[in-house]
């Protein structure tokens, strides 16, 4: 355990790129998935066959290959791009942080389409027409019915894919972001003690998922409580 | 010693569902070839009684005794006892990923061993009791409520149980079908097989019955034979109920 | 034009000849998983506390830490230990190819076990009752009545967890195995083409993926078929 001594401030601004990752990816998978459910839910031909392909695409290729593809493919394009206006610039890439953050975004937020679809269409019909016979208009039977309950239906899921969100920001390591296996690989080189190192990883992670969890029972808790105890 | 010894004891039985008491002192004797219905308002403990006479549910004390071994948490021949006792239920319950036929096989290859022709014999026999042979190499999915019903009844049958209890069985079945279930039922009695029966059919509460008990809030309030029990009713529970199923 | 054609033509070849190792990783694991998969979900519903924690534990575990940290635990992480290097393991454990398996079969176990654990759930209760009322023992209702039924009813979170797992093999890539995302990341170290390589790539996996689809449609079909009313 003395190994560790010296790395636990590497460990926790490991941590703290972890949870920038998973903060901005959770705004932008949301973001995805939104624009991914209301294409498919839309009338539009074009836009029904382009949520399409995107869902089929991102759930058939491994996340790591689109990570790569987003990091190098951009490193190489801006590089290109630069070498225009400077010839002596021989490599230009995005920030690893961003490439992963948008790539992991662009996967969850994939399955988040279906989820959201799932959510809006899940929404009793019943209760939609019971508001606007209420007299409600359309925008406050939106907020004050359809939401409420979307959220109720949706929350389990979107639960799983917070969980997804936060297992995948690992995957960043791989093009060099310093989050934590990245820290726990130059404390290997240092101290040979590789099992503790990633171990220490591990629990961050399991930690970052309990509170995920525990978060989303809480949530869960809230949005049901209309439903306990008839 | 009585002389003719019950098939079915029941003494002092009590059962809790956490603190709700679904059965309060429960005490009867079901002699053999009797046919006895049993009837009550919902949450009155009717099934739970007869659940427990096959311990789908455990009672809390008291005795139950069937056919000389009594009902334990200690059983090691449970299923041996439940092997004699037939049960047919309100949802009938049949397997769906199996055939009428594989249906009515599978316990007694299982339990009983019987070779696979002579278990398919016994199947076929029942089928044809229950008047739908033909449909034996369908799936339960393909027949109607009545016919599953019956399918249940065969099912039970080809185990030839000493004992039948039935646990509203016509409850989940729309109308039109709810007397080709009763049909076979009628049959099995006036060939003098023991019954239990949860169900609101007074009409074969009447014709077949040799007792009718009557639950509620988890007591035997009232038994007696058809007549006593439906002309001169002597409890106002009993009564009160009476009126509100023939005002349905 | 013609140069990015004639270099995708010749990586597709290459890494096509990692597809074999693709689907080493995936069926070997795929088949052990299955089976710790099996045994943690007979543990969780054994009703005996000292079976049911551990797996419970176990599942919470794998299910709550990335894939990749549990590679690199057991590739980078395990040789630490000397007795680890000394036991019969270490023949597996030394090379990428063996922890890549062991880390895919010890995180799809755990996530097959719920999904099979799901399926027991949906399993009407009424129906082992009705196993009960007949004489089956305990044994007997689970292999006969519950077992066949809860299968069928997790095979749709079954084929997607497949799909993940099939994804999850390209991280071997990043401990030494050269399957098809080992191989591709080789040659667009050498050719520096990532877009051609990898979206080749990509929709090699989609194909694939497209089979496993396909291949699970149709047993569930076959499994499902009780669940059919006749055509009138």
């Amino acid at each position: 355990m003395e190994a560790l001594n010296g790395w636990w401030d590497d460990y926790f601004w490991g941590s703290v790129v972890v949870f920038k990752i998973f903060i901005t990816s959770l705004i932008l998978m949301v973001i995805f998935g939104l624009i991914g459910a209301m294409a498919k839910l839309s009338n539009n031909r074009i836009a029904q066959k382009l949520a399409a392909a995107y869902t089929v695409i991102f759930r058939g290729t491994p996340e790591i290959l689109v990570i790569l593809l987003l990091y190098f493919g951009s490193a190489i394009t801006l590089t290109a791009i630069a070498q225009i206006f400077n010839p002596d610039i021989k490599f230009l890439d995005i920030p690893p942080f961003w490439a992963g953050t948008f790539a992991i975004s662009v996967i969850v937020g994939s399955y988040a389409t279906e989820t959201f679809r799932g959510a809006f269409l899940g929404v009793d019909p019943g209760s939609v027409e019971a508001a606007r016979a209420l007299g409600l208009s359309n925008f406050k039977t939106f907020i004050y019915v359809r939401i409420p309950e979307m959220w109720r239906i949706a929350l389990p899921p979107f639960g799983n894919h917070m969980l997804s969100l936060i297992k995948d920001t690992a995957l960043i390591s791989i093009i060099g972001l310093n989050e934590t296996l990245y820290v726990a690989k130059q404390a290997t080189s240092v101290t040979s003690k590789p099992f503790t190192m990633y171990i220490v990883v591990g629990c961050i992670y399991l930690a970052f998922s309990t509170a995920i969890t525990l978060t989303v029972m809480g949530l869960e808790k809230y949005a049901n409580h209309h439903l306990e105890d008839a | 010693m009585n002389k003719i010894k019950p098939f079915i004891q029941m003494q002092n039985v009590e059962k809790f569902f956490g603190q709700f008491q679904a059965l309060k002192n429960i005490n009867l004797e079901v002699q053999k070839g009797e046919r006895i219905v049993v009837c009550g308002p919902s949450g009155s403990g009717k099934s739970t009684l007869i659940r427990c006479i096959n311990r789908l549910e455990s009672h809390n004390s008291g005795h139950i005794i069937i056919d000389g071994t009594e009902l334990t948490d200690q059983m090691e021949n449970i299923d041996a006892v439940r092997s004699e006792v037939g049960m047919v239920f309100q949802s009938f319950n049949l397997f769906p990923h199996m055939t009428i036929l594989k249906n009515l096989m599978l316990a007694q290859r299982l339990v009983r061993k019987t070779p696979k022709e002579e278990a398919k014999k016994i199947a076929m026999h029942y089928l044809e009791r229950v008047k739908i042979p033909e449909q034996a190499d369908k799936y339960p999915i393909h027949l109607s409520g009545g016919q599953q019903q019956r399918v249940a009844i065969a099912r039970a049958l080809c185990m030839k149980p000493a004992v039948m209890l039935f646990d509203e069985p016509t409850s989940a079945l729309d109308p039109e079908m709810i007397n080709e279930v009763l049909e076979v039922m009628t049959d099995l009695a006036k060939e003098g097989m023991t019954m239990i029966c949860v169900t609101h059919e007074m009409g074969f509460a009447r014709s077949v019955a040799d007792r009718v008990i009557f639950m509620d809030q988890g007591e035997i309030v009232e038994q007696a034979t058809p007549e006593e029990f439906f002309d001169s009713p002597k409890s106002n529970r009993l009564k009160l109920f009476m009126q509100q199923i023939l005002t349905h | 034009m013609n140069e990015s054609v004639s270099l995708i033509f010749d990586s597709v070849l290459q890494m096509l000849g990692g597809i074999g190792m693709t689907f080493q990783l995936m069926f070997v694991s795929g088949i052990l998983g299955l089976l710790l998969a099996i045994i943690l979900l007979l543990m969780r519903i054994s009703g005996k506390w000292y079976l049911n924690w551990p797996a419970q534990a176990y599942i919470y575990v794998f299910r709550g830490t990335p894939i990749l940290v549990q590679i690199f635990i057991i590739y980078y992480g395990l040789p630490q230990f000397e007795f680890i290097r000394d036991s019969i393991f270490w023949p597996i454990l030394r090379e990428g190819y063996g922890c890549a398996i062991v880390g895919l079969i010890l995180n799809s176990g755990a996530y097959v076990s719920e999904i099979l654990r799901g399926g027991v759930i949906g399993v009407n209760p009424g129906l082992g009752e009705a196993g009960s009322a007949l004489g089956l023992s305990a044994r007997q209702r689970f292999i006969h009545i519950t077992a066949p039924i809860a299968a069928r009813l997790a095979l749709p979170a079954y084929s997607n967890e497949i799909i993940s797992l099939m994804k999850s093999t390209a991280l071997a890539s990043t401990i030494t195995v050269m399957d098809m995302t080992g191989i591709a990341r080789t040659i667009v170290a050498e050719t520096y083409a990532p877009y051609e390589i990898f979206i080749s790539l990509a929709i090699i996996y989609m194909i694939l993926t497209f089979f496993i689809q396909k291949s699970f449609g149709r047993i569930e079909n076959f499994l499902g078929r009780y669940t059919k009313q006749l055509e009138i």
